[in-house]
Protein backbone atom coordinates (compact mmCIF):
# COMPACT_ATOMS: atom_id res chain seq x y z
CA UNK A 1 0.00 0.00 0.00
CA UNK A 2 1.45 3.34 -1.05
CA UNK A 3 0.42 5.33 2.01
CA UNK A 4 2.06 8.65 1.14
CA UNK A 5 0.66 8.50 -2.38
CA UNK A 6 -2.86 7.94 -1.06
CA UNK A 7 -2.39 10.85 1.34
CA UNK A 8 -1.32 13.10 -1.52
CA UNK A 9 -4.39 12.09 -3.53
CA UNK A 10 -6.67 12.72 -0.54
CA UNK A 11 -5.02 16.10 0.09
CA UNK A 12 -5.52 17.16 -3.54
CA UNK A 13 -9.15 16.14 -3.45
CA UNK A 14 -9.68 18.05 -0.18
CA UNK A 15 -8.08 21.14 -1.76
CA UNK A 16 -10.38 20.80 -4.73
CA UNK A 17 -13.45 20.72 -2.47
CA UNK A 18 -12.05 23.75 -0.65
CA UNK A 19 -11.70 25.51 -4.01
CA UNK A 20 -15.33 24.56 -4.73
CA UNK A 21 -16.42 26.15 -1.43
CA UNK A 22 -14.50 29.32 -2.34
CA UNK A 23 -16.20 29.42 -5.74
CA UNK A 24 -19.60 29.20 -4.05
CA UNK A 25 -18.65 32.09 -1.75
CA UNK A 26 -17.36 34.26 -4.56
CA UNK A 27 -20.47 33.58 -6.64
CA UNK A 28 -22.78 34.34 -3.72
CA UNK A 29 -20.88 37.60 -3.20
CA UNK A 30 -21.28 38.51 -6.86
CA UNK A 31 -25.02 37.76 -6.80
CA UNK A 32 -25.54 39.83 -3.63
CA UNK A 33 -23.53 42.72 -5.08
CA UNK A 34 -25.65 42.54 -8.22
CA UNK A 35 -28.95 42.51 -6.34
CA UNK A 36 -28.00 45.26 -3.91
CA UNK A 37 -25.96 47.29 -6.46
CA UNK A 38 -23.17 47.17 -3.91
CA UNK A 39 -19.94 48.41 -5.50
CA UNK A 40 -17.88 47.74 -2.40
CA UNK A 41 -18.94 44.13 -2.26
CA UNK A 42 -18.25 43.82 -6.01
CA UNK A 43 -14.69 44.98 -5.35
CA UNK A 44 -14.34 42.40 -2.60
CA UNK A 45 -15.49 39.70 -5.00
CA UNK A 46 -12.89 40.79 -7.54
CA UNK A 47 -10.13 40.71 -4.90
CA UNK A 48 -11.35 37.40 -3.50
CA UNK A 49 -10.71 35.74 -6.85
CA UNK A 50 -6.98 35.87 -6.05
CA UNK A 51 -7.58 33.30 -3.30
CA UNK A 52 -9.25 30.98 -5.80
CA UNK A 53 -6.37 31.48 -8.24
CA UNK A 54 -3.82 30.65 -5.56
CA UNK A 55 -5.59 27.44 -4.68
CA UNK A 56 -6.00 26.62 -8.38
CA UNK A 57 -2.24 26.95 -8.93
CA UNK A 58 -1.44 24.98 -5.81
CA UNK A 59 -3.64 22.09 -7.01
CA UNK A 60 -2.19 22.32 -10.52
CA UNK A 61 1.35 22.06 -9.13
CA UNK A 62 0.34 19.23 -6.81
CA UNK A 63 -1.04 17.26 -9.75
CA UNK A 64 2.07 17.94 -11.81
CA UNK A 65 4.31 16.65 -9.01
CA UNK A 66 2.10 13.65 -8.41
CA UNK A 67 2.16 12.69 -12.10
CA UNK A 68 5.93 13.06 -12.26
CA UNK A 69 6.71 11.20 -9.06
CA UNK A 70 3.97 8.62 -8.61
CA UNK A 71 2.96 7.76 -12.21
CA UNK A 72 -0.61 6.92 -11.21
CA UNK A 73 -2.51 4.30 -13.18
CA UNK A 74 -6.02 2.85 -13.33
CA UNK A 75 -8.51 4.53 -10.94
CA UNK A 76 -5.74 6.72 -9.54
CA UNK A 77 -4.92 7.99 -13.02
CA UNK A 78 -8.56 8.68 -13.78
CA UNK A 79 -8.93 10.52 -10.46
CA UNK A 80 -5.88 12.68 -11.17
CA UNK A 81 -7.08 13.49 -14.70
CA UNK A 82 -10.59 14.26 -13.42
CA UNK A 83 -9.13 16.57 -10.75
CA UNK A 84 -7.04 18.34 -13.38
CA UNK A 85 -10.21 19.15 -15.33
CA UNK A 86 -12.38 19.95 -12.32
CA UNK A 87 -9.73 22.35 -11.04
CA UNK A 88 -9.87 24.27 -14.32
CA UNK A 89 -13.68 24.32 -14.38
CA UNK A 90 -13.84 25.70 -10.84
CA UNK A 91 -11.31 28.40 -11.62
CA UNK A 92 -13.33 29.44 -14.67
CA UNK A 93 -16.48 29.66 -12.56
CA UNK A 94 -14.72 32.04 -10.18
CA UNK A 95 -13.63 34.14 -13.17
CA UNK A 96 -17.26 34.33 -14.25
CA UNK A 97 -18.22 35.57 -10.78
CA UNK A 98 -15.61 38.31 -11.23
CA UNK A 99 -17.19 39.19 -14.59
CA UNK A 100 -20.56 39.58 -12.85
CA UNK A 101 -18.95 41.82 -10.20
CA UNK A 102 -17.32 44.02 -12.87
CA UNK A 103 -20.55 44.38 -14.83
CA UNK A 104 -22.38 45.20 -11.58
CA UNK A 105 -19.99 48.11 -10.98
CA UNK A 106 -20.56 49.46 -14.47
CA UNK A 107 -24.33 49.82 -13.98
CA UNK A 108 -24.50 50.46 -10.23
CA UNK A 109 -26.11 53.87 -10.85
CA UNK A 110 -28.77 52.63 -13.24
CA UNK A 111 -32.23 51.59 -12.09
CA UNK A 112 -32.73 47.89 -12.93
CA UNK A 113 -35.76 46.15 -14.38
CA UNK A 114 -37.26 44.14 -11.46
CA UNK A 115 -38.47 41.06 -13.45
CA UNK A 116 -35.06 40.72 -15.11
CA UNK A 117 -33.31 41.25 -11.82
CA UNK A 118 -35.48 38.47 -10.43
CA UNK A 119 -34.55 36.15 -13.34
CA UNK A 120 -30.85 36.73 -12.75
CA UNK A 121 -31.17 35.88 -9.07
CA UNK A 122 -33.10 32.74 -10.01
CA UNK A 123 -30.38 31.70 -12.45
CA UNK A 124 -27.72 32.46 -9.86
CA UNK A 125 -29.43 30.20 -7.33
CA UNK A 126 -29.67 27.44 -9.92
CA UNK A 127 -25.97 27.85 -10.74
CA UNK A 128 -25.13 27.55 -7.04
CA UNK A 129 -27.27 24.44 -6.77
CA UNK A 130 -25.48 22.94 -9.77
CA UNK A 131 -22.04 23.62 -8.29
CA UNK A 132 -23.13 21.93 -5.07
CA UNK A 133 -24.48 18.90 -6.94
CA UNK A 134 -21.29 18.66 -9.03
CA UNK A 135 -19.04 18.82 -5.96
CA UNK A 136 -21.17 16.38 -3.95
CA UNK A 137 -21.43 13.86 -6.78
CA UNK A 138 -17.64 13.98 -7.03
CA UNK A 139 -17.13 13.58 -3.28
CA UNK A 140 -19.65 10.73 -3.08
CA UNK A 141 -18.63 9.12 -6.41
CA UNK A 142 -22.32 9.29 -7.31
CA UNK A 143 -22.94 8.81 -11.03
CA UNK A 144 -26.74 9.20 -10.81
CA UNK A 145 -26.39 12.52 -9.02
CA UNK A 146 -23.82 13.71 -11.59
CA UNK A 147 -26.24 12.90 -14.39
CA UNK A 148 -29.01 15.02 -12.80
CA UNK A 149 -26.90 18.05 -13.74
CA UNK A 150 -28.25 17.77 -17.28
CA UNK A 151 -31.80 18.49 -16.07
CA UNK A 152 -30.65 21.30 -13.80
CA UNK A 153 -28.78 22.81 -16.71
CA UNK A 154 -31.92 22.69 -18.83
CA UNK A 155 -33.69 24.82 -16.18
CA UNK A 156 -30.96 27.44 -16.20
CA UNK A 157 -30.94 27.47 -20.01
CA UNK A 158 -34.69 27.98 -20.04
CA UNK A 159 -34.49 30.97 -17.70
CA UNK A 160 -31.72 32.38 -19.86
CA UNK A 161 -33.97 32.12 -22.94
CA UNK A 162 -36.82 33.84 -21.13
CA UNK A 163 -34.41 36.55 -20.05
CA UNK A 164 -33.36 37.19 -23.65
CA UNK A 165 -37.00 37.37 -24.78
CA UNK A 166 -37.70 40.07 -22.20
CA UNK A 167 -34.52 41.90 -23.19
CA UNK A 168 -35.75 42.10 -26.79
CA UNK A 169 -38.86 43.91 -25.48
CA UNK A 170 -36.92 46.31 -23.26
CA UNK A 171 -33.91 47.18 -25.36
CA UNK A 172 -35.83 49.94 -27.14
CA UNK A 173 -36.30 51.82 -23.85
CA UNK A 174 -33.41 54.30 -23.65
CA UNK A 175 -33.17 54.50 -19.85
CA UNK A 176 -32.87 50.69 -19.56
CA UNK A 177 -30.72 50.03 -22.59
CA UNK A 178 -27.28 50.04 -20.96
CA UNK A 179 -28.40 48.04 -17.94
CA UNK A 180 -30.14 45.48 -20.15
CA UNK A 181 -27.19 45.03 -22.46
CA UNK A 182 -24.79 44.53 -19.54
CA UNK A 183 -27.18 42.10 -17.91
CA UNK A 184 -27.37 39.97 -21.06
CA UNK A 185 -23.74 39.22 -20.36
CA UNK A 186 -24.47 38.39 -16.72
CA UNK A 187 -27.20 36.03 -17.81
CA UNK A 188 -24.90 34.37 -20.31
CA UNK A 189 -22.20 34.10 -17.64
CA UNK A 190 -24.53 32.33 -15.22
CA UNK A 191 -25.58 29.99 -17.99
CA UNK A 192 -21.89 29.19 -18.63
CA UNK A 193 -21.31 28.44 -14.95
CA UNK A 194 -24.06 25.84 -15.29
CA UNK A 195 -22.25 24.35 -18.30
CA UNK A 196 -19.02 24.05 -16.30
CA UNK A 197 -20.92 22.28 -13.52
CA UNK A 198 -22.17 19.78 -16.12
CA UNK A 199 -18.57 19.34 -17.30
CA UNK A 200 -17.56 18.49 -13.73
CA UNK A 201 -20.35 15.92 -13.70
CA UNK A 202 -18.87 14.43 -16.87
CA UNK A 203 -15.51 14.12 -15.14
CA UNK A 204 -17.21 12.29 -12.27
CA UNK A 205 -18.73 9.91 -14.84
CA UNK A 206 -15.30 9.39 -16.45
CA UNK A 207 -13.76 8.66 -13.08
CA UNK A 208 -16.45 6.07 -12.33
CA UNK A 209 -16.93 4.44 -15.73
CA UNK A 210 -13.58 5.05 -17.51
CA UNK A 211 -15.57 6.26 -20.53
CA UNK A 212 -15.22 9.69 -22.07
CA UNK A 213 -18.65 10.98 -22.92
CA UNK A 214 -20.52 14.24 -23.00
CA UNK A 215 -23.82 14.27 -21.15
CA UNK A 216 -25.20 16.52 -23.86
CA UNK A 217 -23.92 17.11 -27.33
CA UNK A 218 -24.46 20.74 -28.28
CA UNK A 219 -24.60 19.87 -31.99
CA UNK A 220 -27.05 16.96 -31.44
CA UNK A 221 -29.10 18.13 -28.46
CA UNK A 222 -31.82 15.55 -29.03
CA UNK A 223 -29.42 12.70 -28.24
CA UNK A 224 -28.58 13.65 -24.68
CA UNK A 225 -28.96 11.07 -21.92
CA UNK B 1 -16.86 20.57 -55.26
CA UNK B 2 -17.82 17.12 -54.12
CA UNK B 3 -19.52 17.05 -50.74
CA UNK B 4 -17.29 16.02 -47.89
CA UNK B 5 -17.93 12.55 -46.64
CA UNK B 6 -18.48 12.20 -42.93
CA UNK B 7 -15.48 10.74 -41.19
CA UNK B 8 -16.15 7.65 -39.18
CA UNK B 9 -14.14 8.51 -36.11
CA UNK B 10 -15.13 5.36 -34.25
CA UNK B 11 -13.79 3.17 -37.03
CA UNK B 12 -10.51 5.07 -37.08
CA UNK B 13 -9.82 4.89 -33.39
CA UNK B 14 -10.99 1.32 -32.81
CA UNK B 15 -7.92 -0.82 -32.11
CA UNK B 16 -7.55 -3.81 -34.36
CA UNK B 17 -9.52 -6.62 -32.87
CA UNK B 18 -7.86 -9.83 -31.73
CA UNK B 19 -9.83 -11.63 -34.44
CA UNK B 20 -7.96 -9.73 -37.15
CA UNK B 21 -4.57 -10.74 -35.76
CA UNK B 22 -2.58 -13.83 -36.42
CA UNK B 23 -2.23 -16.04 -33.38
CA UNK B 24 1.31 -17.28 -32.74
CA UNK B 25 0.71 -19.05 -29.44
CA UNK B 26 -2.62 -20.48 -28.40
CA UNK B 27 -2.25 -21.56 -24.78
CA UNK B 28 -5.01 -23.77 -23.44
CA UNK B 29 -5.40 -24.81 -19.80
CA UNK B 30 -1.71 -24.62 -19.07
CA UNK B 31 -0.58 -26.02 -15.75
CA UNK B 32 3.11 -26.22 -14.87
CA UNK B 33 4.51 -27.79 -11.72
CA UNK B 34 7.86 -28.50 -10.12
CA UNK B 35 7.31 -31.69 -8.15
CA UNK B 36 4.25 -31.07 -5.99
CA UNK B 37 4.54 -27.28 -6.30
CA UNK B 38 2.19 -25.82 -8.88
CA UNK B 39 3.83 -22.77 -10.48
CA UNK B 40 0.97 -21.78 -12.78
CA UNK B 41 -2.44 -23.26 -13.50
CA UNK B 42 -5.47 -22.72 -15.68
CA UNK B 43 -3.77 -20.36 -18.13
CA UNK B 44 -5.72 -19.71 -21.34
CA UNK B 45 -4.25 -17.05 -23.57
CA UNK B 46 -3.43 -16.19 -27.16
CA UNK B 47 -0.30 -14.32 -28.17
CA UNK B 48 -0.43 -12.40 -31.43
CA UNK B 49 2.11 -11.89 -34.16
CA UNK B 50 4.27 -8.74 -34.37
CA UNK B 51 3.08 -7.44 -31.04
CA UNK B 52 4.92 -6.96 -27.78
CA UNK B 53 3.11 -8.92 -25.10
CA UNK B 54 4.13 -8.22 -21.51
CA UNK B 55 3.68 -10.56 -18.58
CA UNK B 56 3.53 -8.80 -15.22
CA UNK B 57 2.77 -9.87 -11.69
CA UNK B 58 4.20 -10.19 -8.20
CA UNK B 59 7.15 -12.44 -7.35
CA UNK B 60 6.24 -16.09 -7.35
CA UNK B 61 3.21 -15.74 -9.64
CA UNK B 62 4.80 -18.04 -12.21
CA UNK B 63 5.46 -15.50 -14.94
CA UNK B 64 9.00 -16.76 -15.63
CA UNK B 65 7.82 -20.38 -15.58
CA UNK B 66 5.11 -19.39 -18.02
CA UNK B 67 7.43 -17.73 -20.53
CA UNK B 68 9.91 -20.61 -20.26
CA UNK B 69 7.14 -23.02 -21.22
CA UNK B 70 6.85 -21.19 -24.54
CA UNK B 71 10.17 -22.54 -25.83
CA UNK B 72 10.45 -25.63 -23.65
CA UNK B 73 13.17 -24.22 -21.43
CA UNK B 74 11.77 -26.14 -18.47
CA UNK B 75 12.19 -29.54 -20.09
CA UNK B 76 15.49 -30.26 -18.35
CA UNK B 77 14.36 -29.05 -14.94
CA UNK B 78 14.06 -32.10 -12.63
CA UNK B 79 10.48 -32.78 -11.55
CA UNK B 80 9.00 -30.35 -14.06
CA UNK B 81 5.60 -31.34 -15.34
CA UNK B 82 3.27 -29.62 -17.71
CA UNK B 83 -0.41 -30.12 -18.54
CA UNK B 84 -2.66 -28.41 -21.04
CA UNK B 85 -1.62 -27.36 -24.51
CA UNK B 86 0.62 -24.76 -26.08
CA UNK B 87 -0.14 -24.55 -29.77
CA UNK B 88 2.44 -22.73 -31.87
CA UNK B 89 0.81 -21.85 -35.19
CA UNK B 90 -1.61 -24.66 -34.41
CA UNK B 91 1.11 -27.25 -33.71
CA UNK B 92 1.38 -28.69 -30.21
CA UNK B 93 4.82 -27.58 -28.96
CA UNK B 94 4.98 -30.55 -26.64
CA UNK B 95 3.55 -33.02 -29.17
CA UNK B 96 5.24 -36.18 -30.35
CA UNK B 97 7.92 -35.66 -32.94
CA UNK B 98 8.46 -31.97 -32.20
CA UNK B 99 12.18 -31.23 -32.27
CA UNK B 100 13.25 -29.24 -29.21
CA UNK B 101 16.19 -27.69 -31.09
CA UNK B 102 13.88 -26.52 -33.84
CA UNK B 103 11.54 -25.04 -31.22
CA UNK B 104 14.36 -22.97 -29.76
CA UNK B 105 15.59 -21.95 -33.20
CA UNK B 106 12.20 -20.44 -33.95
CA UNK B 107 11.56 -19.15 -30.46
CA UNK B 108 14.63 -17.37 -29.08
CA UNK B 109 15.23 -16.22 -25.55
CA UNK B 110 17.05 -13.38 -23.80
CA UNK B 111 17.67 -13.56 -20.06
CA UNK B 112 17.78 -11.15 -17.16
CA UNK B 113 21.55 -10.89 -16.93
CA UNK B 114 23.50 -10.42 -20.14
CA UNK B 115 25.37 -13.67 -20.67
CA UNK B 116 27.77 -13.25 -23.59
CA UNK B 117 30.20 -16.08 -24.27
CA UNK B 118 33.83 -15.26 -23.38
CA UNK B 119 34.55 -14.89 -27.05
CA UNK B 120 34.78 -12.08 -29.57
CA UNK B 121 31.75 -9.99 -30.41
CA UNK B 122 31.70 -11.57 -33.86
CA UNK B 123 31.89 -15.13 -32.56
CA UNK B 124 29.09 -14.53 -30.08
CA UNK B 125 26.74 -13.64 -32.90
CA UNK B 126 28.13 -16.22 -35.37
CA UNK B 127 28.00 -19.06 -32.88
CA UNK B 128 24.41 -20.23 -33.32
CA UNK B 129 24.37 -19.89 -37.14
CA UNK B 130 27.58 -21.98 -37.30
CA UNK B 131 26.07 -24.68 -35.08
CA UNK B 132 22.99 -24.78 -37.29
CA UNK B 133 25.13 -24.97 -40.44
CA UNK B 134 24.10 -21.51 -41.63
CA UNK B 135 27.65 -20.70 -42.70
CA UNK B 136 26.88 -19.05 -46.03
CA UNK B 137 27.27 -15.25 -45.98
CA UNK B 138 28.08 -15.39 -42.29
CA UNK B 139 29.57 -11.87 -42.22
CA UNK B 140 26.39 -10.44 -43.66
CA UNK B 141 24.32 -12.41 -41.16
CA UNK B 142 26.38 -11.11 -38.23
CA UNK B 143 26.14 -7.54 -39.50
CA UNK B 144 22.38 -7.80 -40.01
CA UNK B 145 21.87 -9.21 -36.51
CA UNK B 146 24.01 -6.50 -34.91
CA UNK B 147 22.17 -3.84 -36.88
CA UNK B 148 18.86 -5.40 -35.84
CA UNK B 149 19.94 -5.15 -32.22
CA UNK B 150 20.99 -1.49 -32.71
CA UNK B 151 24.57 -2.34 -31.81
CA UNK B 152 26.38 -2.33 -35.15
CA UNK B 153 27.52 1.30 -35.12
CA UNK B 154 29.03 0.87 -31.68
CA UNK B 155 30.97 -2.33 -32.38
CA UNK B 156 31.66 -2.50 -36.12
CA UNK B 157 35.31 -1.48 -35.61
CA UNK B 158 35.99 -3.97 -32.85
CA UNK B 159 34.20 -7.14 -33.89
CA UNK B 160 37.24 -9.22 -33.00
CA UNK B 161 37.46 -7.80 -29.50
CA UNK B 162 36.10 -9.64 -26.48
CA UNK B 163 32.38 -9.29 -25.87
CA UNK B 164 33.11 -9.09 -22.15
CA UNK B 165 34.58 -5.60 -22.66
CA UNK B 166 31.18 -4.23 -23.65
CA UNK B 167 28.97 -2.33 -21.19
CA UNK B 168 26.01 -4.10 -19.61
CA UNK B 169 23.53 -2.51 -21.98
CA UNK B 170 25.70 -3.37 -24.98
CA UNK B 171 26.10 -6.94 -23.75
CA UNK B 172 22.33 -7.28 -23.49
CA UNK B 173 21.90 -5.97 -27.02
CA UNK B 174 24.61 -8.43 -28.10
CA UNK B 175 22.53 -11.22 -26.56
CA UNK B 176 19.56 -9.97 -28.56
CA UNK B 177 21.75 -9.91 -31.70
CA UNK B 178 22.82 -13.45 -30.89
CA UNK B 179 19.20 -14.51 -30.56
CA UNK B 180 18.09 -12.91 -33.82
CA UNK B 181 21.13 -14.10 -35.82
CA UNK B 182 19.31 -17.32 -36.58
CA UNK B 183 16.18 -15.41 -37.58
CA UNK B 184 13.68 -16.75 -35.09
CA UNK B 185 10.04 -15.74 -35.27
CA UNK B 186 9.56 -15.13 -31.58
CA UNK B 187 11.78 -13.50 -28.96
CA UNK B 188 11.10 -14.27 -25.32
CA UNK B 189 12.67 -11.75 -22.95
CA UNK B 190 12.83 -12.60 -19.25
CA UNK B 191 13.32 -9.29 -17.41
CA UNK B 192 15.83 -8.17 -20.05
CA UNK B 193 16.48 -4.74 -18.55
CA UNK B 194 16.32 -5.39 -14.82
CA UNK B 195 20.13 -5.47 -14.49
CA UNK B 196 20.63 -2.35 -16.63
CA UNK B 197 20.88 1.35 -15.87
CA UNK B 198 18.09 3.70 -17.07
CA UNK B 199 19.87 4.71 -20.30
CA UNK B 200 20.63 1.12 -21.30
CA UNK B 201 17.05 0.22 -20.31
CA UNK B 202 15.69 2.95 -22.59
CA UNK B 203 17.76 1.64 -25.50
CA UNK B 204 16.48 -1.92 -24.95
CA UNK B 205 12.91 -0.63 -24.79
CA UNK B 206 13.40 1.40 -27.95
CA UNK B 207 14.88 -1.68 -29.61
CA UNK B 208 11.86 -3.77 -28.65
CA UNK B 209 9.67 -1.24 -30.37
CA UNK B 210 11.73 -1.62 -33.58
CA UNK B 211 12.02 -5.41 -33.34
CA UNK B 212 8.30 -6.05 -33.34
CA UNK B 213 8.16 -5.20 -37.04
CA UNK B 214 9.96 -8.48 -37.71
CA UNK B 215 9.41 -10.51 -34.56
CA UNK B 216 6.79 -11.40 -32.04
CA UNK B 217 8.00 -10.41 -28.56
CA UNK B 218 6.97 -11.68 -25.17
CA UNK B 219 8.53 -9.91 -22.20
CA UNK B 220 8.39 -10.77 -18.53
CA UNK B 221 8.97 -7.70 -16.43
CA UNK B 222 8.52 -6.75 -12.80
CA UNK B 223 8.64 -3.12 -13.87
CA UNK B 224 5.04 -2.15 -14.54
CA UNK B 225 5.96 1.14 -16.15
CA UNK B 226 8.16 -0.76 -18.56
CA UNK B 227 5.22 -2.95 -19.53
CA UNK B 228 3.10 0.19 -19.94
CA UNK B 229 5.75 1.74 -22.18
CA UNK B 230 6.65 -1.17 -24.45
CA UNK B 231 3.79 -3.65 -24.59
CA UNK B 232 0.79 -3.69 -26.91
CA UNK B 233 -0.94 -6.24 -24.73
CA UNK B 234 -0.33 -7.11 -21.11
CA UNK B 235 -1.11 -10.23 -19.11
CA UNK B 236 -1.36 -9.88 -15.35
CA UNK B 237 -0.57 -13.00 -13.33
CA UNK B 238 -1.23 -13.28 -9.63
CA UNK B 239 -0.79 -15.79 -6.87
CA UNK B 240 -3.89 -17.75 -5.99
CA UNK B 241 -3.75 -19.46 -2.59
CA UNK B 242 -6.18 -22.34 -1.98
CA UNK B 243 -7.71 -23.53 1.33
CA UNK B 244 -4.73 -25.75 2.09
CA UNK B 245 -2.40 -22.76 1.81
CA UNK B 246 -0.96 -23.98 -1.49
CA UNK B 247 -0.24 -21.11 -3.86
CA UNK B 248 -0.24 -21.19 -7.66
CA UNK B 249 0.10 -18.55 -10.33
CA UNK B 250 -3.05 -17.73 -12.30
CA UNK B 251 -3.76 -15.42 -15.20
CA UNK B 252 -6.02 -12.70 -13.81
CA UNK B 253 -6.41 -10.35 -16.75
CA UNK B 254 -5.14 -10.05 -20.31
CA UNK B 255 -5.95 -7.00 -22.39
CA UNK B 256 -4.69 -4.09 -24.45
CA UNK B 257 -1.99 -2.41 -22.35
CA UNK B 258 -3.75 0.97 -22.40
CA UNK B 259 -6.94 -0.59 -21.09
CA UNK B 260 -5.15 -2.57 -18.40
CA UNK B 261 -3.42 0.53 -17.04
CA UNK B 262 -6.37 2.93 -17.25
CA UNK B 263 -9.43 0.81 -16.63
CA UNK B 264 -8.57 -2.72 -15.52
CA UNK B 265 -11.55 -5.06 -15.28
CA UNK B 266 -10.42 -7.08 -12.30
CA UNK B 267 -10.04 -5.68 -8.78
CA UNK B 268 -6.83 -7.69 -8.30
CA UNK B 269 -5.27 -6.04 -11.37
CA UNK B 270 -6.39 -2.63 -10.14
CA UNK B 271 -4.84 -3.27 -6.73
CA UNK B 272 -1.59 -4.49 -8.22
CA UNK B 273 -1.03 -1.77 -10.83
CA UNK B 274 -1.96 1.00 -8.39
CA UNK B 275 0.41 -0.40 -5.78
CA UNK B 276 -2.30 -1.42 -3.32
CA UNK B 277 -1.45 -5.09 -3.64
CA UNK B 278 -1.21 -6.96 -0.37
Amino acid sequence: MRVSFQEELDQLEASLQEEGALVLRVLRGALNALEQRDVELADEVIAFDDDVDRLYLQIELGIQTLLARQTPVATDLRLVLAMLHINLHLERMADYAVTIAKLTKLVADVEPDPPLQQSLQEMGERAEEMIRVALDSFADRDLDRAETLVELDELIDRTNRRFVERVVELVAEPELREWVLRMVLVSRTLERIGDHAVDIGEQVAYLLTAEFREFTDASHPEEHV
Amino acid sequence: MAPMRPVDVAAQTEPSTPQSRETVFDIQGLKASYGSNVAVKGVDLEIYRNLVTAVIGPSGCGKSTFIRCLNRMNDEVPGFRQEGKILYHGIDLYGDGVDQIEVRRRIGMVFQRPNPFPKTIYDNVAWAPRILGLKKDLDERVEKALKGAALWDEVKDRLKKSALALSGGQQQRLCIARAIAIEPEVLLLDEPASALDPIATASIEELMHDLKTDYTLVIVTHNMQQAARVADRTAFFSLDVDESGQGAGVLVEYDETGKLFTAPSDKRTEDYVTGRFG
